[in-house]
C-alpha cells in the first residue's frame, strides 16, 4: 500500500486538520467558522478554499445564519465526512504497520 | 515527532507522508479535544484539592462537638465563597472551552431545569426543616453536605445517562455515592466523607479526561 491509497481530499494538510477537528465535536454538534479558524490558524479566505472542497465531496456540511447584522456560519463533519475519516485512519494505519 | 508541511491554498500534500500525517492527524485531534474540553483537568485538580481543604477544615472545626451543633460562623462564609468562586470558575471555563459550539452536547432548557431543581430542592427542604424544628444534628450536620449532593449527583447522573454520556454519568454517579456515604456517616464525619468522596471524583474525572485526550487516534 502506498500514500497514493490515502483519500487525496483528506490527505492535504490543512484539510486533514479540519476534519481531524471537526470530528473532535460530539455528534450533532456544530463549530462556528471563526472558532474552527483560530483553532486552526488559518485565514478566512484559505479557510474558505478549504472547506468549499470538503463541502463539494459532502464531507462536511455549513449552514448560514443571522444574528441582527452578524451572519453566523457553522460547519460540522456529515456522516460521510466521518466514515471517509476512519477509512483514512484505517489505511494509514495499515500503512504504518507495513513500514 | 516529524515536522509537518503545510499548504497554502487549496495545495496538495506534496511531499506529505504517512508518518507525517499521523502525527498531524493525533496532534490536531488531541490540541482539539483539549480546547473543546469544558471540563479542564488543571480545573478539576484545584477543585479536588480546595473541596478537601474547605471540608477537613470544617470537619476539624465539629468533630470535638458532644452534641452536635453546627460549624462555627466564620467557616461558612468560607463555604459559601468557596462554592461561589467555584461554580465561576467552572462556568467561565466551560463557556470558553464551548464559545463557537452548538448542538446537542448543549444543555436545553429542561435539563438546567431538572438540575437546578434538584440544588434549589435539597436546601429549601432543609430551611423547611429548621423552621420545623428538626435537630441541629440533621439540619446542621448530616443534611447540609450529604443532601445536596445526593441530589445533584442523582440528577447530574439521570440527565447524562439519557445523553448517553458515560463519563459524565460515572461523575454524577460517584457524587451520589458520596451522598450516601456522607448520609451514614453521622454529623461531624459526613463533611470528612463529603471532602475525600468530591476529592477522589474530582481527581478521578480529571485522570479519565486526561487520559481520553491524549488516546491516540492512529494506534490502537
Amino acid at each position: 500500500m502506498t500514500t497514493d491509497e490515502l483519500d487525496p481530499l483528506i490527505h492535504v494538510p490543512t484539510r486533514l486538520k479540519i476534519v481531524a477537528t471537526l470530528a473532535t465535536l460530539r455528534e450533532g454538534d456544530t463549530l462556528s467558522f471563526t472558532r474552527l479558524q483560530d483553532m486552526i490558524g488559518l485565514t478566512p479566505g484559505n479557510l474558505i478554499i478549504h472547506l468549499r472542497k470538503l463541502e463539494e465531496a459532502d464531507y462536511i456540511s455549513s449552514k448560514k445564519s443571522s444574528n441582527g447584522s452578524v451572519s453566523i456560519t457553522q460547519v460540522a463533519l456529515t456522516d460521510h465526512g466521518r466514515a471517509a475519516l476512519d477509512a483514512y485512519t484505517r489505511a494509514l494505519r495499515d500503512l504504518l504497520g507495513g513500514l | 515527532m516529524n515536522p509537518v508541511p503545510d499548504t497554502t491554498a487549496a495545495g496538495d500534500g506534496g511531499n506529505f507522508d504517512a508518518r507525517q500525517a499521523a502525527a498531524l492527524l493525533d496532534q490536531t485531534t488531541q490540541r482539539a479535544r483539549r480546547s473543546l474540553q469544558p471540563a479542564q483537568p488543571w480545573l478539576l485538580v484545584i477543585r479536588g484539592v480546595l473541596v478537601l481543604a474547605v471540608l477537613g477544615a470544617v470537619w476539624l472545626n465539629v468533630r470535638g462537638q458532644h452534641p452536635y451543633q453546627h460549624p462555627t460562623a466564620a467557616l461558612i462564609p468560607v463555604c459559601i465563597a468557596f462554592g461561589v468562586l467555584n461554580f465561576i470558575a467552572t462556568v467561565t471555563v466551560a463557556r470558553r472551552a464551548t464559545a463557537g459550539v452548538r448542538g446537542r452536547s448543549r444543555l436545553r432548557p429542561a435539563e438546567i431545569a431538572i438540575l437546578t431543581a434538584a440544588w434549589v430542592g435539597a436546601f429549601a427542604a432543609m430551611a423547611a426543616m429548621a423552621s420545623v424544628g428538626v435537630s441541629d444534628r440533621v439540619v446542621y450536620g448530616i443534611y447540609p453536605i450529604a443532601v445536596p449532593l445526593l441530589a445533584a449527583g442523582v440528577s447530574w447522573a439521570g440527565v447524562t445517562a439519557a445523553r448517553r454520556e458515560w463519563r459524565e454519568f460515572g461523575t454524577g454517579a460517584c457524587v451520589a455515592i458520596t451522598g450516601a456515604a456522607a448520609l451514614a456517616a453521622g454529623p461531624a464525619g459526613s463533611w470528612l466523607v463529603a471532602g475525600i468522596g468530591l476529592c477522589v471524583t474530582l481527581l478521578g474525572t480529571a485522570a479519565v479526561i486526561v487520559w481520553q485526550q491524549r488516546r491516540s487516534v492512529v494506534r490502537p
